[in-house]
C-alpha cells in the first residue's frame, strides 16, 4: 500500500525538484518576514556548506548519517513498512559502538562497525516481527521504540552504569568514557572533518541499489511491498521478507549511529540530540524511495544542515535547516498540489 | 496526587485530540507538532497581552491552524497521512525555534509568561477540565447523532457517505478540533505549567499522548485513563529522583521509557483486542472523482 506514497507524482524527480525550489523560497520570504537579509542568510549558508575543505567535510560528514538513515527508510518502504524508528535504532547502534569501540585493539573499529549494525539491527527487527506476527502496525510500534530507546539509553545508561567514571550529577552531562584511538574513523584531509564515513555510505548505498535491483531477494522484497498476499501466493515466504528488511533497516540506521560516535564523538555523548533518523524519512521521501535518489537528497539535507551552523552570523538558528526540510518534506507528500502547474505547462 | 493533576492536563488534551482525529479516521502522528505551536502562541499571546486566558485562545488557534494543514494536505491533496504528520513535526521544530529566536532573541527560552492562576489547591482551571472533559467527550461521542457520525466515517466512510454524511468535511472538521485539543494542550505547558515557553517543549508529550490513544484503546475514557497512568508514572519518578539511593541508579530513564514499554506489550500480548478504527489512515475518494 506504501507504494502509493511516490504514486501520485508521475514524475518523482520532478516533483522532488519542484519541492525544493519551493521550500527554499518559502524559506528565503520567511528570513525577509522577519527584517533579515536574506541573500545574506543564503550566502552564509552556501559558505558554510562548500567553501572550502572545512565546510565540505562538515556536508560531507552529516550527508553521511542522513544517506544512511534515508537509505533505513527507503529499504523499509520496499516491503511495504514505514520505519519510522530510525531514530531509536541510531541511538543503539551508536551506543554500541561507544562501548566497543573502548576495545583498544587493531580491530576495534570494524568491530564497533559490527557491533552498531548488529545492535540497530536487533532494535529494527522488533517491529517486522511484530507486524507479521502479532499484526501491530509499524509506525505505532517503531514510535513507541523510539521513546524506549531514547529514555533507556539518554536517562538510564548512558546517565548511570555506562557513565564516565568520576561520579556525581555534574558529571552525567559527560556520557560515557571515550573510545580509543583505533576505533576512530581515520580522516583524510587537514582541516577537514571529512572521515572514513562518507565513502562508506556512497559505498553502502551502491550495494543497497545492487541488492534491491539486481538480485533475487531485492526483487522478492519489492514483490512483498507490491503486495504481501500475491508474494506469498507466489511462493515467496512475505514474513520472514519483511523481517530480514526490517533488520537491514535497523542495521544501516545502527551504523549511521556508529559514524557519529566512532567519527566526531568519539564517546556516546550526555546529551545527544541527533533527529537524524527522524531526518532519514526526509531524504528517503526526497529521494523517491530509490538508493540513488537517497543519496542525491542525503547529501543536499546534509549541506543545508552543514550550512545552517553559519545562518548564526545573521541572526538565524541552525535549526532553519529543519524548516526548509519540513516544508520540502509536506510539498513531496501532497505532488497532488502541483497538478495544476504541470496540467497548465503541458498544455 | 497533586503532581499527577500537574502533570496530566497536557497529555489528556493532546490525548483526547488523537482520538478524535482517529475516530474518525484520520492518523495524526502531529500531535507533537501542534503541541509545539500551542505551547509557543499562548506563551507569545499572554506576554504580549498580558493575559494567560488570551494565551491559551492563541494556543488552541495555532493547534487549529497547523491541524488546518494536516487536514487540508492528508484529506484535499490526498498525502500520506503518516508523512503529513512527520512534515509538520519538522516544520513545527524548525519554525517555532526560528521564531522563538526571532521575537524574543532567545534560542533557549521565552520571557515569564503570565500564568494561569492557581486555586488553593495549587491547580489551575486546566487540571479540572483535563477531569470533566473527557467524560463529555465520551458522551458525545458514544451517545449524540454527531459522534455516531464521527465513528461512522472512521469505520467504514463509504457506508457513512451513502447515508448522507459529508465524510471529507466532517474529518476536516475533526481534525481541527484535534489541533484545538492538542494546541491547548501545549498552552498548558506554557502558561498553565511553567509560565514561559522553552525550546525543548513538548519534549516528547505528543507522541506519549499518542501512545495513550493506543494504550486507551482509541476511546476517550480510556486514553485520557492512560493519560493519567503515564502522567502518574512520570510523578513517580520525580519523586524517586529526590531520594538519594534511586538517584545513585540513575532509573529515570527506566521509568520514562515505562509507558512507551507497556503500551507496546499491551499491542503484542494484543490483550483486550486492541484495534484502531477500521478506516483510520485509510484515505477517502468521493466517488466520481
Amino acid at each position: 500500500m506504501r507504494e502509493k506514497l511516490f504514486a501520485p507524482a508521475r514524475d518523482p524527480l520532478w516533483s522532488a525538484l519542484a519541492a525544493v525550489l519551493v521550500s527554499l523560497l518559502v524559506s528565503f520570504l520567511a528570513i525577509a518576514a522577519t527584517g533579515r537579509d536574506p541573500l545574506a542568510g543564503f550566502g552564509n549558508l552556501a559558505v558554510g556548506a562548500l567553501a572550502g575543505p572545512g565546510p565540505l567535510g562538515e556536508t560531507a560528514i552529516k550527508s553521511a548519517v542522513l544517506i544512511l538513515t534515508g537509505l533505513s527508510v527507503a529499504i523499509a518502504f520496499t516491503v511495504g513498512l514505514f520505519n519510522i524508528g530510525a531514530e531509536g535504532q541510531l541511538i543503539w547502534g551508536g551506543l554500541a559502538a561507544a562501548v566497543v569501540g573502548r576495545l583498544d585493539s587493531p580491530v576495534a573499529l570494524p568491530l564497533a562497525l559490527a557491533a552498531a549494525a548488529l545492535a540497530g539491527g536487533g532494535w529494527g527487527f522488533i517491529p517486522g516481527i511484530l507486524k507479521v506476527r502479532r499484526g501491530v502496525h509499524e509506525v505505532i510500534s517503531t514510535i513507541l521504540l523510539n521513546w524506549v530507546a531514547i529514555h533507556l539509553v539518554h536517562g538510564w545508561l548512558v546517565a548511570g552504569p555506562l557513565a564516565a567514571a568520576g561520579g556525581g550529577a555534574s558529571i552525567s552531562v559527560a556520557g560515557t568514557e571515550p573510545i580509543s584511538h583505533a576505533a576512530w574513523l581515520p580522516r583524510f584531509v587537514t582541516g577537514s572533518r571529512l572521515d572514513l564515513g562518507f565513502p562508506l555510505a556512497l559505498l553502502i548505498a551502491a550495494a543497497v541499489w545492487f541488492l534491491l535491483t539486481r538480485t533475487a531477494r531485492g526483487f522478492e522484497w519489492r514483490a512483498v511491498g507490491a503486495g504481501a498476499e500475491a508474494a506469498h501466493a507466489s511462493g515467496i515466504p512475505s514474513g520472514r521478507r519483511v523481517c530480514e528488511a526490517m533488520a537491514l533497516s535497523g542495521a544501516l540506521a545502527g551504523l549511521a549511529g556508529a559514524l557519529l560516535i566512532l567519527g566526531t564523538e568519539h564517546k556516546y555523548p550526555g546529551v545527544f540530540r541527533t533527529g537524524y533518523g527522524f531526518d532519514g524519512i526526509a531524504v528517503a521521501l526526497l529521494g523517491g524511495g530509490t538508493a540513488a535518489g537517497t543519496a542525491v537528497a542525503g547529501v543536499f539535507f546534509g549541506a543545508i544542515r552543514a550550512g545552517a551552523t553559519r545562518l548564526q552570523l545573521v541572526g538565524i538558528h541552525p535549526s532553519f535547516a529543519e524548516l526548509i526540510q519540513g516544508i520540502a518534506v509536506l510539498l513531496v507528500a501532497a505532488p497532488r498540489i502541483f497538478l495544476p502547474l504541470w496540467k497548465r505547462l503541458r498544455a | 496526587m497533586n503532581a499527577i493533576l500537574d502533570f496530566a492536563p497536557p497529555l489528556v488534551l493532546a490525548a483526547l485530540g488523537g482520538v478524535l482525529s482517529e475516530r474518525a479516521g484520520v492518523v495524526n502522528i502531529g500531535l507533537e507538532g501542534m503541541m509545539r505551536f500551542g505551547a509557543f502562541a499562548a506563551a507569545a499571546g499572554a506576554i504580549w497581552s498580558g493575559s494567560p486566558w488570551v494565551g491559551l485562545l492563541c494556543g488552541a488557534i495555532a493547534g487549529a491552524a497547523s491541524a488546518a494543514v494536516h487536514a487540508l494536505l492528508s484529506l484535499r491533496f490526498r498525502a500520506d497521512q503518516v508523512v503529513s504528520g512527520i512534515a509538520l513535526n519538522l516544520v513545527a521544530l524548525g519554525l517555532v525555534t526560528y521564531l522563538l529566536q526571532s521575537v524574543f532573541g532567545s534560542s533557549g527560552v521565552s520571557p515569564p509568561a503570565p500564568s494561569l492562576p492557581r486555586d488553593r489547591f495549587g491547580h489551575t482551571v486546566l487540571a479540572y477540565a483535563a477531569l470533566v472533559i473527557p467524560v463529555l467527550f465520551h458522551l458525545w461521542l458514544s451517545h449524540t447523532a454527531a459522534g455516531l457520525r464521527v465513528r461512522a466515517v472512521g469505520e467504514h466512510p463509504r457506508a457513512a457517505a451513502t447515508l448522507g454524511v459529508r465524510v471529507l468535511s466532517l474529518r476536516a472538521w475533526c481534525v481541527l478540533g484535534s489541533g484545538v485539543l492538542a494546541g491547548l494542550g501545549g498552552a498548558t505547558l506554557s502558561v498553565g505549567i511553567l509560565g514561559q515557553f522553552d525550546s525543548r517543549m513538548p519534549a516528547g508529550q505528543g507522541f506519549m499522548a499518542l501512545a495513550a490513544v493506543v494504550f486507551g484503546k482509541w476511546t476517550p475514557l480510556g486514553a485520557a485513563g492512560a493519560a493519567f497512568f503515564f502522567a502518574a508514572a512520570d510523578a513517580l519518578q520525580r519523586q524517586l529522583s529526590f531520594s538519594l539511593h534511586a538517584a545513585d541508579l540513575r532509573l529515570e530513564g527506566v521509568f520514562l521509557a515505562l509507558p512507551y514499554a507497556l503500551t507496546l506489550l499491551v499491542l503484542a500480548l494484543g490483550i483486550g483486542r486492541t484495534r484502531a478504527p477500521a478506516a483510520d489512515g485509510v484515505p477517502y475518494e468521493p466517488e466520481g472523482r
